[in-house]
């Protein structure tokens, strides 16, 4: 069902505001994640319990401090322990679908709300430069089809080629592509939830959501070739991968950043690649000389084994590098080739198995047959 | 090694405790000939084998990682062999999207009763391997 939230005197995150303590009122949730402004300028994520915290609730920042997905999968684990409600970006929907099916999440008593998102700065950038102050310059670039700047400053680099801002699976969908939100913001909704809401079906003006769509995913689809490309080159240069991972600190932050890598201990935080010293000393003897810490190498390509599947581009790993890095954008490379020989895209449908858990017996037959 | 030895393979094998180690086992008893380049490592099953236990052999220098299992439908755990091979699959796209040469790494379906067969791969693996030449990462200090 198709509805408008009205938006008053042009106060567009008081809209927001007033249709997420709806939900609460409604009795559709009892808690709700969202983004929380505090007081340092910042805007954080946080589970409201108390709906009168939702006077500081901007779903709308553009700023991704975490993927939303990890704090879904905390406050759900197998069971939601009451009815919650999570505001995520397309982004973070497609994680969590892939946690559900991970069983680090459940989508069970869940309500999720969609926001469009046409990109989001760093962290850091966001708080240097007052991003709150920036809503309006943020609507009118969703309105457009462009991507948003603060003060200058471009959004995230996976956000620059990113290829879905539109949520999926959401029971409710925040539309702001094509919008003039003074005139209030476009809502799609299951009709169960427009019921218990008491919202009729309004469909919104005519607006430019195409034409800014069309604006968007052209603009970003070159940029994500352009990437890819200069990724794929560089991994098949002299040096290949190594030159691209050369200045990595092995500081883990991209596997501890990324919504996919769940494992409570990763194998590389473990002590099995860990070596007596005469084993190190003969493998500097055999190659002349050994990389300590070693085994970075081992670190990302074992890491592109065991999410690459999955892997999102949302580039949380790109922006948890302190060696600036392009992390995300080599994973999205060797990803999007390990997602097609599958036919799998992570995030698109709960009901696809993950393509390492299933199989078909008539599949890759020529696969372990000599040649 | 010294340089001027010739160049010899060095090949990690990981084999399925019930079909393809038990072929390499027969290949043995029935006195079979084959290359002594390879160096067996006993799996449970060919899927319990992690791409990390095939990257790090490779990443040290080995030429060549070989993964033996059961025939597809002979699986002694019904659909391991099933699973490794979309695993091997995934990290053969893998090693080619990230430059690394897919193939020195080898899946092949060898059944307890066929010592020859396992001969054989040995042999064309060890060829083959040779054709490619020396691992480069045997000297790459940077990985």
């Amino acid at each position: 069902m198709k509805t408008v939230i009205p938006v008053e005197n042009n106060d567009v995150l008081g809209a927001v505001r007033g249709f997420l303590g709806r939900l609460f009122e409604a009795g559709v949730i009892e808690a709700l994640f969202v983004p929380l402004e505090a007081d340092s300028g910042s805007v954080l994520p946080a589970l409201v319990a108390d709906p009168a915290r939702l006077a500081l609730a901007n779903p709308l920042a553009p700023v991704m401090p975490i993927n939303g997905a990890r704090a879904v999968s905390a406050l759900t684990g197998k069971q939601a322990p009451a009815k919650l409600g999570a505001v995520l970006r397309p982004c973070e929907i497609r994680a969590l679908v892939e946690l559900v099916k991970l069983q680090q999440a459940t989508l069970e008593g869940v309500t999720l709300i969609g926001v469009d998102c046409p990109g989001t700065f760093e962290v850091k950038d966001f708080a240097a430069k007052n991003g709150k102050a920036a809503l309006p310059g943020f609507l009118a670039a969703a309105h457009d089809g462009l991507e948003p700047t603060l003060d200058g400053v471009a959004v995230r680099p996976a956000c620059q080629m990113c290829l879905t801002p539109e949520p999926q699976h959401a029971a409710v969908h925040l539309e702001l592509f094509g919008v003039d939100t003074a005139q209030g913001i476009p809502a799609t909704m299951t009709d169960e939830l427009a019921a218990r809401l008491g919202l009729s079906d309004r469909p919104a003006p005519a607006n430019g959501r195409q034409a800014a769509l069309d604006t968007l995913m052209a603009r970003r689809t070159e940029a994500r070739q352009k990437e890819l490309a200069g990724i794929r080159a560089k991994m098949h240069a002299n040096g290949g991968l190594g030159s691209l991972f050369a200045t990595c600190i092995r500081c883990h932050n991209c596997m501890t950043a990324c919504p996919i890598c769940y494992c409570k201990t990763c194998l590389f935080k473990s002590t099995s690649f860990d070596h007596k010293p005469e084993q190190y000393l003969n493998a500097a003897k055999r190659k002349g000389a050994l990389r300590m810490l070693s085994d970075t190498m081992l670190f990302q390509v074992t890491r592109m084994n065991h999410m690459s599947t999955s892997c999102v581009s949302c580039g949380m790993c790109t922006s948890a590098c302190p060696s600036d890095i392009p992390v995300g954008a080599i994973f999205s490379a060797v990803g999007e080739q390990v997602q097609t020989a599958f036919g799998y895209q992570p995030g698109r449908d709960l009901a696809e198995p993950l393509p390492l858990v299933t199989f078909h017996e008539s599949e890759w037959t020529e696969v372990g047959e000599s040649k | 090694m010294s340089d001027q030895a010739p160049y010899e393979p060095r090949i990690v094998a990981f084999l399925c405790n019930w079909c393809t180690y038990t072929g390499a086992d027969l290949a043995g008893t029935s006195r079979l000939q084959y290359p002594p380049n390879v160096r067996i490592i006993r799996t449970m099953c060919s899927s319990a084998v992690d791409p990390v236990y095939v990257l790090k052999p490779l990443m040290e220098g080995a030429d060549g990682v070989l993964i033996g299992g059961c025939h597809p439908g002979d699986c002694h755990y019904q659909t391991g062999n099933y699973k490794t091979r979309r695993r091997y699959v995934a990290l053969q796209e893998i090693l080619k999207a990230s430059g690394i040469d897919e193939r020195r790494v080898w899946l092949r379906w060898i059944s307890a009763s066929e010592g020859t067969k396992f001969a054989a791969t040995i042999n064309d693996m060890v060829t083959a391997i040779k054709d490619l030449g020396p691992n480069p990462a045997r000297l790459d200090w940077a990985a």
